[in-house]
């Protein structure tokens, strides 16, 4: 029984880490860039859903209506004023620049939120179910339902829309892609518009789930990067198996042992099979 | 298209070295040492320099990774953390002296950089980058739950007598000195120039015969020893240390910023660099929480507006390069002199 107990655990928490990874895994894949600045993105969405839900005093699902918006406008700013001219530059000013943009708004959060741990509640967050001995907590089915529709919903429009075809065009040959008349640089900034979109479902679970502060960006990254190393980049389904694992371990190892587990499973897979278990 | 060649070829680059540069550092140098024995210096501007010395060493290791191997590594901070709680441990649980402690944790340094060369040669660009962040991020967790060193207590340098500000400061001068000439050294030799052709291209410097992995091991093997005595005589000033502390992505931001804004792929730039990151720290400490978002605006726009930053920049223009490692060849210096006369 114990072992269908930590199954479900990891894969309640699973659906969050692969939302986490999705994000990561989409800037990878398709615009080739190393997002350092992922976990500060995730951690803005927290802080925009918590603030929000606080400030009207409703759920905070409800706010994804004004966050998801919000932030997608937030990274088609970044990617068209800024990623898009040093990536002509070379791939690693461009890790640089992310890298000092995580500092920066790590840094403006700290000063805009202060230190003070923080906390999305919501009327169901400790209300549990219990299956016979199986108890699971209503706010984590919640959040996986979040996480796989989301998922769900940009898997349907990469596959089903033209918006969608010309990003997985570009991902796969970005000069025929412009030669068939896609607009590179505009595709780009609607992949990091996305990647930010689901950065802040992202930022509400978490936010919904732990408490978070303003520098919680680089754990939170360092699992986007090992979810998406380990399903492989760009592929959608291999960050749900690796979320699905990474989860795991965190449900087997405890809050510091499995960070310690997620770490060397992301070390030994880099060194071993870096393309990942799905890549194309 | 031919023009353009030959124009570029008779601006003639004054390599600034020989008997002259060397006398003025040796006379820097020497100014750096007697201005501490005979107490020219207060101890604040000792404590500056220090950190200016500290710095520049770091700086100059991560450029010799970054700017010249093509290994930008995020996680240089495993080796100031291991060196600093070796210093740690070796003073306060086993009593030994401090200078002990330091050449344990250079021996660590260098042991552990060995070990992980295995892992990290195997990957490229930015998985070796993100691959050097985990490391360090995995060892400062795995500090945070070994009772060895304290957990995440934090533990404190004991030493009888205590070394001064004068004497840190002796070693940190010391530590730079060697870690300038080591590196300047090391790029004038077969194996240096062929670090920068694998920067390049690492297919076709293996196939002209650079031993691609040797030549890794052996950069990554200096820069972590130097980056090792580098973090245990800072953590030696400061006199605690943390995991927190000891294995801060700060440290990677630091090494970053003096790089990208003194100029990658320069000897002279780190230390243009680590002086401007000194100062403008010591002066954005008056505006706390603001310094990580002022450097990182300062670093970005430097990658945007001055990709070679401060002195990649000055040589370009000014067609100087202060002991470069290159190797111009007699023909070119040849032809230079012939444009100067026309």
């Amino acid at each position: 029984m114990i072992i269908i107990q930590y199954l479900i655990n990891g894969i309640m928490l699973g659906g969050i880490y692969a939302l986490l990874g999705v994000g990561m895994t989409m800037i990878f894949g398709i615009v080739k860039l190393t997002n350092l600045a992922h976990g500060e993105f995730v951690i803005i969405g927290a802080y925009a859903s918590t603030l929000v839900a606080q400030a009207l005093g409703v759920d905070p699902i409800l706010t994804l209506i004004v966050t998801v918006p919000f932030m997608f406008l937030l990274g088609m700013g970044l990617q068209s004023g800024l990623i898009n001219r040093v990536m002509q530059k070379g791939s690693e000013p461009a890790l640089l620049v992310t890298f000092g943009l995580s500092i920066i708004l790590q840094d403006a959060m700290l000063l805009l939120f202060t230190a003070d741990a923080r906390h999305a509640g919501a009327a169901y967050s400790s209300t549990i179910i219990k299956i016979g001995s199986i108890s699971i907590a209503l706010l984590d089915i919640i959040l996986l339902a979040i996480s796989l529709l989301s998922i769900l919903i940009l898997t349907w429009f990469l596959n089903k829309t033209y918006m969608g075809r010309s990003i997985r065009a570009t991902s796969d040959d970005t000069q025929a892609a412009s030669l068939m008349g896609v607009s590179v640089k505009k595709t780009y900034a609607i992949a990091l518009g996305i990647a930010m979109a689901t950065a802040a479902v992202a930022g509400l679970c978490i936010g919904l789930k732990w408490t978070f502060y303003a520098s919680s960006g680089g754990s939170y990254l360092l699992i986007a990067f090992g979810v998406v190393v380990i399903g492989g980049m760009g592929s959608i389904p291999g960050t749900l198996v690796a979320g699905l694992i990474f989860g795991l371990a965190q449900v087997i190892g405890g809050a510091n042992w499995g960070l310690l587990i997620s770490y060397v499973l992301l070390i030994i897979m880099l060194a071993v099979r870096p393309q990942g278990l799905f890549s194309k | 298209m031919e023009n353009k060649t030959l124009a570029s070829v008779r601006k003639p680059i004054k390599v600034l070295d020989g008997k002259v540069m060397l006398i003025v550092c040796i006379i820097i140098v020497a100014f750096l040492y007697a201005a501490n024995i005979f107490g020219i210096f207060s101890s604040n501007t000792m404590r500056y320099l220090m950190k200016i010395f500290l710095y520049i060493t770091m700086g100059e290791m991560w450029n010799l990774l970054s700017g010249f191997t093509g290994m930008t590594s995020l996680g240089n901070q495993t080796f100031i953390g291991l060196a600093g709680f070796t210093v740690a441990v070796a003073t306060s649980t086993y009593n030994l002296p401090i200078w002990l402690g330091i050449l344990i944790g250079l021996a660590i340094g260098v042991v552990v950089a060995f070990l992980l060369s295995f892992v990290l040669f195997r990957m490229r660009g930015m998985y070796f980058a993100i691959a050097t962040w985990v490391i360090a991020e995995a060892i400062c967790t795995a500090f945070k739950s070994w009772p060895y060193v304290n957990m995440g207590g934090g533990m404190s340098i004991k030493a009888k007598p205590y070394p001064k500000t004068p004497e840190i400061y002796l070693m940190a001068l010391t530590l730079f000195v060697v870690a300038m000439i080591v590196v300047y050294l090391l790029l004038r030799t077969k194996t240096g120039l062929g670090l920068t052709a694998m920067r390049d291209d690492a297919d076709a410097a293996s196939s002209v015969g650079v031993n691609i992995f040797k030549s890794k091991l052996l950069v990554y093997v200096i820069a972590a020893g130097f980056t090792a005595i580098a973090g245990a005589i800072f953590f030696i000033n400061k006199g605690t240390i943390y995991p927190d502390s000891g294995f801060n992505i700060d440290w990677t931001v630091s090494m970053v910023f003096i790089v990208i804004v003194g100029g990658i792929g320069t000897v002279s730039g780190p230390v243009v660099g680590a002086i401007v990151y000194v100062l403008l720290d010591e002066f954005l400490a008056h505006f706390p929480g603001w310094s990580n978002i002022i450097l990182g605006a300062i670093a970005i726009l430097v990658i945007l507006f001055l990709p070679d930053g401060i002195m990649g920049t000055l040589q370009k223009k000014l067609h100087f390069e202060i002991f470069s490692q290159k190797r111009f060849s007699e023909h070119k210096k040849d032809i230079g002199k012939k444009a100067q006369l026309q």
